[in-house]
């Protein structure tokens, strides 16, 4: 299930945030899978760096999990529920272009305990409603997503 | 598009009058203020010997009459809109009176970051890897910023640089160069005094008003370094 606007990837059983482009997927274990999407990894371009914080470490919602670096844009990834770091991805230190090229596959950045999920979870969207909020926000800023060769095909 | 500078007073008509002074008192306290504005033959000479007054809607005078005349709206407009087009060469700084519309534009253009000015978050917004690294290493453009789809006016042998950056790195004599993400290497001390540094000046509280994912990375980076060699140092 997964739709496209402007070029951009956007699969509907994942939760967003829509403001920071990251998104969620809830996992049976009770952890949370983050990552950033399609459009994120479109506006910084190929990824040179990608340092995630460390196990162990508790992040409130909204303070950084990982810094991003590409050819001329850094920043953070923002946590979009709080939590604990359960797991990093440690492919990422190698081959951090997996965030350009399977963002929402291989390119998932860490897994959290989530401690307030329920509540936090009530501001991000999914499914539909998360389409038709990134396709307000693509159409108002006018953005294009870009693939590098080698990018996830997501055909069913 | 339109590129013209928009000059006139209805400009910024919205923003009180009040604030447009509180903007201009903070230039005028600045300690270099007196020592680069002096007044004005019309000359036109820092016009002519300016790169961006040739490129660009932009005049090194307008910023230096505006500011002797002290005229706040005026003042307030070129803050937003012109004062980012000056390359900061101080070509004008031969002006036969002593002025030097460069260093104006310097101490406006810094209180325009102190006051968060949605101008500078602009204007600044393109270097905040620059920024990041300068803060973060000690040095300022990394080797590891060649990159094609970064700097694609720097022809196709990027291409070939970048992805061969260790091996070319590695050629250079110094040790001290055979570095990827920072132009040279930084010893840990220089790290520590850097971010003191910082800490102790104010210019996270700058950059908090410019950037704020930057600043929270940088705030990480910084506060774990600083711990790790035994400073109790919060940014917040």
């Amino acid at each position: 299930m997964v739709e496209r606007v402007n070029n951009c990837v956007i699969p509907k059983d994942l939760y967003y945030k829509v403001e920071d482009n990251t998104w969620v997927k809830l996992n049976d274990d009770g952890t949370v899978t983050v990552g950033m999407t399609d459009i994120a990894q479109s506006l910084a371009g190929p990824i040179l760096h990608a340092k995630t914080k460390k196990i162990g470490m508790y992040r409130k919602r909204g303070k950084p999990i990982a810094t991003v670096e590409s050819g001329k844009w850094v920043g953070p990834i923002k946590a979009p529920v709080s939590g604990e770091i359960a797991e990093i991805n440690a492919e990422l230190e190698n081959d951090p272009q997996l965030l350009n090229k399977s963002p929402y596959r291989k390119g998932w950045v860490v897994k959290l305990k989530p401690d307030n999920l329920d509540e936090e979870l009530k501001d991000l969207v999914t499914g539909d409603e998360a389409v038709a909020k990134y396709r307000e926000k693509i159409e108002a800023e006018g953005l294009q997503c870009t693939h590098l060769e080698g990018t996830d095909s997501y055909e069913e | 598009m339109e590129f013209a500078l928009d000059l006139s007073a209805n400009k910024y008509a919205d923003v009180p009058y009040e604030e447009k002074e509180r903007l201009f008192k903070e230039m005028k306290s600045d300690e270099r203020w007196p020592h680069v504005l002096y007044g004005c033959y019309e000359c036109g000479i820092c016009v002519a010997s300016c790169p961006s007054a040739r490129f660009y809607d932009f005049s090194p005078r307008i910023i230096a009459q505006a500011a002797a005349r002290e005229d706040v709206d005026l003042l307030y407009t070129l803050m937003n809109d012109s004062v980012w087009d000056c390359s900061q060469c101080f070509s004008c700084d031969r002006c036969p009176r002593g002025n030097s519309p460069g260093q104006i534009i310097t101490v406006m253009r810094e209180v325009a970051v102190r006051n968060g000015l949605q101008s500078a978050k602009e204007a600044l917004e393109g270097y905040g890897r620059i920024i990041y690294k300068i803060m973060s290493t000690g040095t300022q453009v990394s080797p590891d910023m060649l990159q094609p789809n970064a700097f694609p006016d720097w022809g196709g042998h990027v291409n070939e640089i970048s992805e061969h950056l260790e091996v070319w790195r590695k050629a250079l004599p110094p040790e001290t160069l055979h570095t990827t993400e920072t132009g040279w290497k930084v010893d840990e001390k220089t790290l520590i005094e850097l971010y003191l540094i910082w800490h102790m000046t104010g210019v996270m509280d700058m950059i908090e008003q410019i950037d704020e994912g930057l600043y929270m990375i940088l705030v990480d980076v910084m506060e774990e370094r600083l711990e790790d060699a035994g400073y109790d140092v919060t940014f917040d």
